[in-house]
């Protein structure tokens, strides 16, 4: 590609990303900071931290995050070791299942959550059954905090980034490096604590910075539990009176700080550079057949651990399907009516047109965006093409919930960026929100694209007469389909259930993208829940099929989309 | 140090035969190489030794200890990985220290003898660095004595000087072969190098499709080879398939495309039989070119090609009635030969003439 045409994509991206990336961050920034007279002030800040009701929800979010990423590395650890090691039956079809949790919308899932462990839920009356509980001394699970439902919920939805992370780790891990700790004598567990584990740390922290993002700014699941004590649903219940309320501007700019302050001292603790790739490996790793007992072991691990992490959502499938199902073990009457009320309401079947086409625009503007930025990061020479690089992997390091309450700020009306809502619609705004949160993903296929096929394969195209471009959209393009489609496809799924801006930037029910419409649902009385479940379980069917189609395109490489 | 038996050894990879019955003895304190091509079993052997394989069939003795079953981190060998598998998470000192810790050696001791085999590896003083900061050749010496200051009962290294440039190489060989042999260690060698294989080895097993093809010296090795694939593999050879003619007292007469060529036999316990199909191994430093024809072992050829590389000159030879052309390597030469075409004898000692039974 010519140097010209090259830098016009550097230039393109670059003042994309300033406008829809760095501007939204500025905006609330500032509005954090400037008084009502115009001037700096940081009275409002001080005025947080002085709140208490505002200082316990940073903790509890502080609190989500960190018990969250335990409980996702605490889950995904040994499946990752247990499957780095032996070989045993159903493997693929275990390691690919184990993953589909990632792509179930937690939120709908905290309504099965709800459903089991609710004072008049399945496990209470389950125990009132076995006559281990008092019926009219239910015990209430959940807590008066609510931390733990959410915790749950959080850690079953995201334990995938961990053991991606860990697995591509370990199988880049030279055995070698193993193998010369048993021969100078150290074995077992002692091994994993002296050599194993530092030398994947990098791996591990990569997945835990990702998942304690994730799960401190989660916004979906709390709202559902009615754990309002966190900062992120303080923050959405702010945006309801947003012209003069600067306290949200405030929560967001603590929260960003936080989020960037917690990502440098892990980075500092654990994250030194790539270490396990010093050398080159001398022998390929061989998976060890696994005896029958250690083979019931990985099956049995494997099995339970997507069982309860499936669990929620086989509770919203329940739901969805029940007529009534209180303190029962099970529903006592089941129907197909919610399915085809789902179906039948004005605002799930618009909700899902809407959603379908935010989703598929997004996908599109990601597609050309991400097979541009990784041509010029990976086959140019470029100055400040890793800057590029690293910009375009800054939004997974960015809460979700920080970007959309930025993009709602600054389209205000009386802000520059007003004409972007055309007459309430707020469809040219969410598909940019959509698309710059999911560009890392195409970015990371695409690149990993171009690194596999050999630049000379285009220079063979060239060399026969074929314009760069056409040489690149003939040879390469085509090769590297199977990368491309993975990652439209993640990035396509992701946009499907985006909680943060769907929730805060649709506010005309005509506009609804599903989870905003699930939400809806939920809080409406009568059948509501049941309805939301309804569409829920079609929004899980349809994303179990996208993901699972990924999943075998791209193999263990699904790792690699889920690291800053 | 220990002495090593092995005995019917088999290891299979799913249908693959990687080691096929093999036998071998290491006696104690001696460098033992294992030489052979890609995928000859060779780093398969080495590592069944070491505990990571555990072979399906057969035995494997320490002293007439038997650690077949053994694991790695129980047999106190220490191995020299190809790839140095040094652990970047630990500085030098800390990698080198790592076997003493794992046996409980007191830190005072540990202590002094990391510094010992830092010394000894001409690393004193870099203890502090870290792994990513050394060259190649410096993480090489880390490798050695991590290996070393355990002092195992047998050191195995696994092509350990293939990732270092040619001068560091060549280098590096004498280096572990002086410190193998002020401790008297048992060590095994892999390597496809032959010529690694040849200056430093005590003896050499040559290894091919998970057999033992010839044991032995490297004289032993390269100049009286068993089998037309040893001869092939160590160094450079002609090889002329010929029957025999007859026996003298002196040598056995064989007689080739070229003409009658007189030759010995390398194995002992090999005696052909009149008119047994045959092949001779010539190689290309004992065969010397004449203008006149010579009085015995003459082969007649034209001038194909020469090649002048400074200490050596070489010529290829088209002979009449021979498909291939034949190699010779000439030692010194002050005039370069290179009338193209031009017929030239060309002969070799009968002693230099390997007779090997055909393939």
């Amino acid at each position: 590609m010519s140097r010209r045409l090259s830098i016009l994509i550097y230039g393109i991206t670059a003042v994309f990303f300033a406008l829809f990336f760095a501007y939204p961050i500025a905006h609330t920034v500032k509005e954090a900071f400037v008084g009502a007279n115009g001037k700096f002030t940081i009275e409002y800040l001080v005025e947080l931290f002085q709140n208490p009701i505002y200082v316990e929800g940073l903790i509890n979010s502080f609190y989500m995050g960190l018990f969250t990423t335990i409980l996702a590395l605490v889950i995904a650890l040994p499946l990752a070791l247990l499957s780095n090691r032996w070989q045993f039956p159903g493997k693929s079809i275990l390691n690919s299942l184990i993953l589909v949790p990632l792509i179930l919308p937690p939120f709908v899932g905290a309504l099965g959550v709800r459903q089991f462990l609710g004072q008049a839920g399945v496990l209470n009356s389950f125990l009132i059954d076995l006559g281990l509980m008092q019926a009219d001394a239910p015990f209430d699970w959940l807590g008066e905090g609510r931390l733990f439902g959410v915790v749950i919920m959080n850690a079953l939805h995201l334990y995938p980034i961990a053991y991606l992370n860990i697995s591509a780790a370990l199988a880049n891990l030279d055995p070698a490096m193993d193998e010369a700790a048993e021969n100078l004598g150290c074995h077992g567990i002692r091994r994993l604590f002296r050599v194993t584990f530092p030398l994947i740390m990098p791996g591990m922290f990569a997945g835990a910075t990702i998942i304690f993002i994730w799960s401190f700014t989660e916004l979906g699941v709390p709202l559902i539990f009615d754990f309002s004590r966190v900062t992120s649903v303080q923050i959405f219940e702010g945006i309801k009176d947003l012209s003069g309320n600067p306290f949200p501007y405030a929560l967001v700019v603590v929260m960003l700080v936080a989020t960037v302050l917690f990502y440098l001292i892990g980075k500092a603790l654990f994250g030194r550079e790539n270490m396990a790739s010093s050398g080159r490996a001398s022998t390929g790793r061989v998976l060890q057949k696994a005896s029958p007992l250690a083979a019931t072991i990985c099956i049995g691990a494997f099995s339970l651990v997507t069982g309860i992490a499936v669990l929620p959502h086989i509770g919203v499938i329940l739901l969805s399907l029940s007529n009534d199902w209180y303190q029962t073990i099970l529903p006592t009457a089941l129907t197909g009516q919610h399915y085809t009320d789902a179906l039948g309401h004005p605002l799930t079947l618009n909700s899902i047109g809407n959603s379908l086409k935010y989703a598929s625009l997004a996908t599109g503007l990601d597609l050309v965006l991400g097979i541009a930025v990784a041509y010029v990061v990976v086959r140019t020479k470029l100055p400040g093409r890793q800057f590029l690089d690293a910009m375009a992997m800054l939004p997974l390091a960015v809460p979700g919930l920080v970007l959309a309450f930025g993009y709602l700020a600054m389209t205000r009306e009386g802000q520059p960026f007003d004409f972007l809502i055309l007459g309430e619609n707020p469809i040219v705004i969410l598909v940019i929100a959509y698309s710059i949160r999911r560009l890392p993903y195409v970015v990371r296929s695409a690149a990993a694209g171009f690194q596999q096929t050999s630049v000379s394969l285009e220079e063979a195209a060239q060399n026969l007469g074929s314009h760069p471009i056409k040489a690149l959209g003939k040879v390469t393009l085509p090769l590297i389909t199977a990368n491309l489609i993975a990652g439209g496809l993640l990035a396509f799924s992701f946009a499907m259930l985006e909680v943060s801006d769907s929730l805060i930037l649709a506010e005309q029910q005509q506009h609804f993208p599903i989870t905003k419409a699930i939400y809806a649902l939920i809080s409406s009385l009568g059948t509501g829940p049941n309805l939301a479940s309804a569409l829920g379980v079609w929004a899980m069917v349809f994303l179990a099929v996208t993901i699972v189609g990924a999943g075998l395109i791209l193999g263990r490489k699904l790792g690699a989309l889920f690291r800053v | 140090m220990v002495s090593i038996r092995i005995r019917g050894l088999v290891k299979r990879f799913g249908d693959v035969v990687a080691l096929d019955h093999l036998d071998l003895n290491i006696e104690s304190g001696e460098l033992f190489f294992l030489l052979g091509p890609s995928g000859c079993g060779k780093t398969t052997l080495l590592r069944s030794i070491a505990g990571f394989h555990i072979p399906e069939e057969g035995e494997i003795t320490f002293d007439r200890q038997d650690v077949t079953k053994v694991p790695p981190h129980k047999r106190e060998t220490a191995m020299m990985f190809q790839s140095y598998a040094l652990w970047p998470h630990l500085n030098v000192f800390k990698n080198v220290a790592f076997g003493l810790e794992e046996r409980r050696v007191r830190k005072p001791e540990i202590k002094r003898r990391v510094e010992g085999a830092l010394a000894m590896v001409k690393m004193e003083g870099l203890g502090n660095r870290k792994i990513n900061e050394l060259s190649g050749g410096q993480q090489q010496r880390v490798a050695l004595a991590r290996a070393l200051v355990v002092r195992p009962r047998c050191l195995m290294l696994d092509e350990p000087l293939s990732n270092l440039d040619a001068k560091l190489r060549i280098e590096m060989r004498s280096e572990i072969r002086r410190i193998c042999k002020d401790f008297g260690l048992t060590a095994i060698y892999v390597t496809h190098d032959q010529k690694e294989a040849l200056s430093m080895a005590d003896r050499m097993a040559i290894l091919d499709e998970g057999k033992i093809i010839q044991v032995g010296t490297p004289e032993e090795v390269y100049r009286q080879p068993r089998s037309t694939l040893v001869a092939g593999f160590v160094g450079e050879t002609n090889l002329i398939p010929g029957t025999i003619e007859f026996k003298s007292d002196d040598h056995i007469y064989v007689s080739t495309a070229l003409g009658d060529i007189a030759g010995e036999c390398a194995d002992p316990e090999w005696s052909p039989e009149q008119n047994e199909k045959v092949v001779l191994s010539i190689r290309p430093e004992c065969l010397s070119i004449h203008a006149e024809k010579p009085v015995q072992n003459a082969l007649k050829g034209y001038l194909k090609e020469s090649i002048y590389l400074g200490e050596t000159a070489q010529y290829s030879l088209m002979a009449e009635g021979l498909s291939q052309l034949i190699h010779i390597s000439e030692l010194n030469p002050r005039r370069v030969i290179r009338e193209k075409n031009e017929p030239f004898y060309v002969t070799a000692s009968p002693e230099d003439v390997v007779i090997l039974p055909a393939p």
